[in-house]
């Protein structure tokens, strides 16, 4: 189009305009070339492949002789065993850990919010495990665990991470601790943005402090408090490292979670076509918890 | 904890001062809980053997050592593996910071057509767990010949929307006016962005940076499936495999090579907690 406008335009600025806007568009495509390659490659590729995959009894080895089966890989995961006892550990971890994260994270920013001493102190404290991998949290808590370590002298309960009852539990604590920080931060930040005059106007109308708990902090925390529990949904739903750290998924697939499983198939029984096809359900499952924690945490507002 | 005992002493208590005592009790009692597992972590570091392995777990080193650090110092490879991580995440950082700096330009600050949809599209990508891709991705870097090189563990992640998402906000509060003025200096698009652009976004890219730091140093899943020989793991890895090939857990080793994976993130934390905050907070923000 610009090309079209230069040679029929007699007009000097007008050309120079078209020029500088070919050269603007240029520029912009060049400046955005590297991300739109490398996120076409390593991201929405993937995606696609990935669907492709899921559909084919996949050959490691030669690719090309992978065979269209539809949507057998679907099929056999429904009625797989090890597949819904990913599911059921995953969802019971979900459930261990997403509430204590979410209040606990409340609360610690609502108390660190108030005029405290050594605010700094309690902000570093609760936000340091942010900077933790997973390999130091997962080695750190199996010796807390351990039959002789310090959870099990005080509190009892013998190894806990060889118990099938205790393990889960066990990997949920770690989980809280080293997963609370990034919440609190991002909690105790949009609770300081909340404007003290509405509390101060509260106050004079005589509201309790549960009343300005309900009516004031909370709806004026809600994008983050949203975001927040969205982020913590889906990061639980993908836990994988504390489980493949710690119980390497036992005992007897106790703590087998759906990402631990899907690297398992893909990386130690090379079904690629399969574990792609895991992928995708825990994709869609992890589509169908944002939007419904978006539905009925935020719905009304728009 | 004295403090507390003596102001029970008191004999009448407002429910105010009630309240404050126990707001103070339940965030120090939990800051103390907190702090359990890294007192555990430096402490065993530090202790023999004999202490390490007695019957009663210890949270007080009697006896001191640096056995430990001396056996992984000189016997372990966990140097290599550091230099390896600091490497991996400094490479990272730096392409990640580049990548998403151009495109974050492009798009606040040049006209061209598919700009907006392009940027709902990064902002639509940032919900997609990379979890999800692993096999493929995996499939890709192989593909590329990139398996056991550090370029497969950087390039899958060189593409960071949360990036593109933080400084597309942050050029939108930018005034524009130096790059105008620039732009009737006669300036060309690269130099305004390496000369003007780049120095205006150094605080922005600095806390972009730290997370990003942080983040590969402590990643997990992708060194884990690319770096396949001993000699290139990343410090999280080796920890791993430290574990593994001892077959008996030396419970000296693991911490001690724990301490020596964290400290330094531990350090830059305590430095650079503000822009560590900073990012943090931004990403609340995107919703």
């Amino acid at each position: 189009m610009a090309q079209s406008t230069q040679q029929t335009d007699a007009d000097g600025s007008g050309l120079d305009r078209s020029k500088s806007m070919t050269r603007e568009w240029i520029a912009g495509a060049t400046f955005s070339l590297p991300y739109i390659l490398i996120a076409g490659t390593f991201l929405f590729g993937p995606l696609v492949l990935a669907l492709y995959m899921s559909l084919h009894d996949w050959n490691a080895l030669a690719p090309a002789q992978s065979q269209f089966i539809g949507f057998e890989n679907y099929q056999i995961l429904l009625s797989d065993p090890d597949f819904w006892n990913a599911l059921w550990n995953t969802l019971y971890f979900v459930f261990l850990t997403v509430p204590p994260i979410i209040i606990g994270s409340l609360l610690l920013a609502l108390g660190v919010n108030r005029d405290v001493k050594g605010k700094w102190l309690l902000r570093t404290i609760f936000f340091s495990p942010y900077v933790l991998t997973v390999a130091v949290v997962g080695l750190l808590w199996t010796e807390l665990f351990n039959a002789s370590g310090l959870i099990p002298y005080h509190i009892g309960g013998g190894n806990w991470l060889t118990s099938p009852e205790l393990a889960m539990p066990g990997i949920a604590i770690a989980t809280i601790w080293w997963q609370l920080a990034f919440n609190f931060i991002i909690l105790l930040a949009a609770r300081q943005n909340v404007p003290d005059r509405l509390y101060e106007a509260a106050k004079l109308d005589g509201a309790s402090t549960g009343q300005m708990m309900r009516h004031i902090t909370i709806p004026q925390m809600r994008n983050p408090l949203v975001f927040v529990v969205i982020v913590t949904f889906v990061n639980s739903f993908q836990v994988f490292g504390q489980p493949f750290i710690m119980t390497n998924g036992g005992p007897t697939f106790s703590t087998t979670t759906i990402v631990l499983y899907l690297y398992e198939t893909a990386f130690t029984g090379r079904e690629f076509g399969y574990a792609a096809a895991v992928g995708y359900v825990l994709f869609m499952i992890l589509i169908a918890i944002s939007a419904t924690n978006y539905y009925f945490l935020a719905g009304d507002d728009q | 904890m004295s403090t507390e005992s003596s102001v029970l002493g008191n004999v009448s208590l407002s429910s105010d001062r009630l309240r404050t005592i126990a707001l103070y009790v339940g965030l120090y009692g939990t800051a103390g809980l907190f702090l359990v597992p890294y007192w555990y972590m430096f402490a065993t570091s530090f202790m023999t053997r004999e202490l390490v392995y007695s019957e009663v777990p210890h949270l007080i080193p009697w006896d001191l050592t640096l056995h430990w650090y001396d056996y992984l110092l000189t016997s372990s490879l966990v140097v290599q593996w550091t230099g390896n991580t600091i490497i991996l995440a400094g490479i990272t950082t730096l392409v990640v910071l580049l990548v998403d700096a151009m495109i974050a330009y492009s798009l606040t600050r040049l006209d061209w057509p598919g700009r907006r949809v392009i940027f709902g599209v990064i902002v639509a990508s940032f919900m997609v767990p990379g979890i999800i891709n692993l096999v493929p991705v995996y499939i890709i870097v192989s593909e590329l010949g990139l398996v056991n090189s550090i370029w497969g563990v950087v390039l899958p992640s060189a593409a960071n929307p949360l990036g593109v998402f933080m400084l597309v906000q942050f050029f939108k509060d930018l005034p524009e006016e130096l790059e105008e003025a620039a732009r009737l200096d006669g300036f060309s698009r690269l130099r305004i962005f390496t000369h003007i652009v780049l120095p205006l976004m150094r605080s922005a890219l600095a806390a972009l940076g730290l997370f990003i730091f942080i983040w590969t140093w402590n990643s997990f899943v992708w060194p884990l499936l690319i770096l396949q020989s001993e000699t290139m793991y990343t410090l999280p890895i080796g920890l791993v495999t430290l574990q593994e090939n001892m077959g008996v857990t030396e419970p000296g080793v693991i911490m001690t090579s724990a301490v020596i994976a964290s400290v330094p993130l531990l350090i830059l934390f305590l430095v650079m907690q503000k822009q560590l905050v900073r990012a943090v907070e931004m990403q609340g923000t995107t919703k």
